[in-house]
């Protein structure tokens, strides 16, 4: 039935036997419209149990599945195996501690992202029987982009800043969508992340290497977010100086 | 839990770059501004002695002239292209421009940045009499 044969070499960690990860090979029949994720849950189903990693909604929605593949962070379930050779390299992401074979631990980002207040601090908090906050086509269309990130984390195993401070960059994803908060018409938000965002530790960390850009599967663009931050947060800076104050 | 050991992995500070072709090309980007750095600090330099008087200022035209600094001059020269290019480049990002429902086409901004760069040019060469 399969029409190809690849090699899939995984980088194995196993806390329990492995003193530091480790590859392994498995030979894979694949069909041709596979992805790298279906050759995952081959090995899974049909080769060796004991290779774990995280996946969900095989779409490119769920954000589970992020692996580096051939040296690039990329989503598994849309890694196609028809632009890969015969031998396919596949590790954890970069920049997060490995937890087991390919599955990265995460708090990291999660505090993070929680850091940054993602969800919209209205003026005027109104009762749920007053109806929606409105909004116009415009509105949305100001920062919407930056509103499909999937929390893939592609972005921070690709920014060498996130990996050279030892976690301590805020990172593209969070500050991509602090961005997107701030932008939002229905938010005041924006001095309350000031802290965050403004912050050593925040945009000014990020140096615009812009790879977070190049490898995000939905095409947020965090690094175009950040450098609007930037221009933003110096704004509060010198208007604050002068003593005029912003949103 | 008791049998979580995470694996931490370790960047090197000084070779991180070396790892993929996307870093190498951009810490090649970043060094070269030194040329350009360099440049900004002879132009500063020629202003100073300029200030300090008509011979000062022909030691500095002789000493620009020398093929040693022209040879520089044209390496910071050819830098100063591949930076503008890349910040041109870098402006829709960094400044999206929206009329109603849309965002005005990135090819248009960085075009505005070029003609403003032409204009700017052809200025400063008419002032100086070359155009």
């Amino acid at each position: 039935m399969s029409t190809r044969t690849i090699q899939l070499e995984v980088l194995r960690y196993r806390p329990e036997q492995d003193k530091e990860p480790v590859f392994q090979t498995y030979t894979v029949p694949c069909e041709e419209e596979w992805v790298v994720l279906d050759a995952l849950n081959y090995v899974k189903d049909e080769i060796d149990r004991t290779l774990s990693f995280r996946w969900s909604c095989h779409m490119f929605v769920c954000g589970s599945c992020g692996f580096k593949i051939d040296g690039e962070p990329k989503l598994g379930c849309k890694a196609f195996l028809r632009d890969y050779d015969d031998k396919i390299r596949v590790e954890p992401l970069d920049n997060f501690p490995i937890e087991r074979d390919l599955v990265v631990v995460i708090d990291d980002f999660v505090e993070k992202l929680q850091s940054i207040k993602p969800y919209i601090i209205p003026k005027e908090a109104k009762e749920l029987s007053a109806g929606e906050y409105l909004q116009t086509p415009a509105q949305l269309k100001s920062f919407k982009q930056y509103s499909m990130c999937i929390n893939c984390l592609l972005c921070y195993s690709a920014c060498p800043q996130y990996g050279l401070t030892d976690q301590e960059f805020i990172g593209p994803a969070a500050l991509a969508l602090a961005h997107r908060y701030n932008m939002d018409s229905r938010d005041v938000g924006r001095s309350a992340r000031e802290d965050v965002l403004a912050s050593h530790e925040g945009v000014w960390e990020c140096s615009f290497v812009g790879a977070c850009s190049v490898v995000c599967p939905k095409d947020v663009d965090p690094a175009g977010a950040i450098q609007q931050a930037k221009f933003t947060s110096a704004v509060d800076y010198l208007t604050s100086m002068v003593g005029i104050g912003g949103k | 839990m008791g049998a979580r050991r995470p694996y931490k992995r370790t960047m090197s500070r000084t070779s991180w770059f070396l790892t993929h072709a996307r870093f190498k090309s951009y810490m090649l980007h970043e060094a070269s501004s030194i040329f350009v750095a360099l440049y900004m600090w002879l132009l500063i330099d020629g202003l100073f002695r300029l200030a300090k008087g008509p011979e000062a200022w022909a030691a500095w035209i002789a000493f620009i002239k020398h093929p040693l600094v022209v040879v520089i001059s044209l390496i910071a020269f050819a830098f100063f292209i591949v930076h503008t290019m890349s910040w041109f480049k870098a402006v829709p990002q960094a400044m999206r421009i929206q009329t109603g429902e849309h965002f005005v086409d990135g090819k248009l901004i960085i075009g505005g940045h070029y003609a403003a760069l032409g204009a700017f040019s052809l200025f400063v060469l008419i002032l100086a009499g070359v155009a």
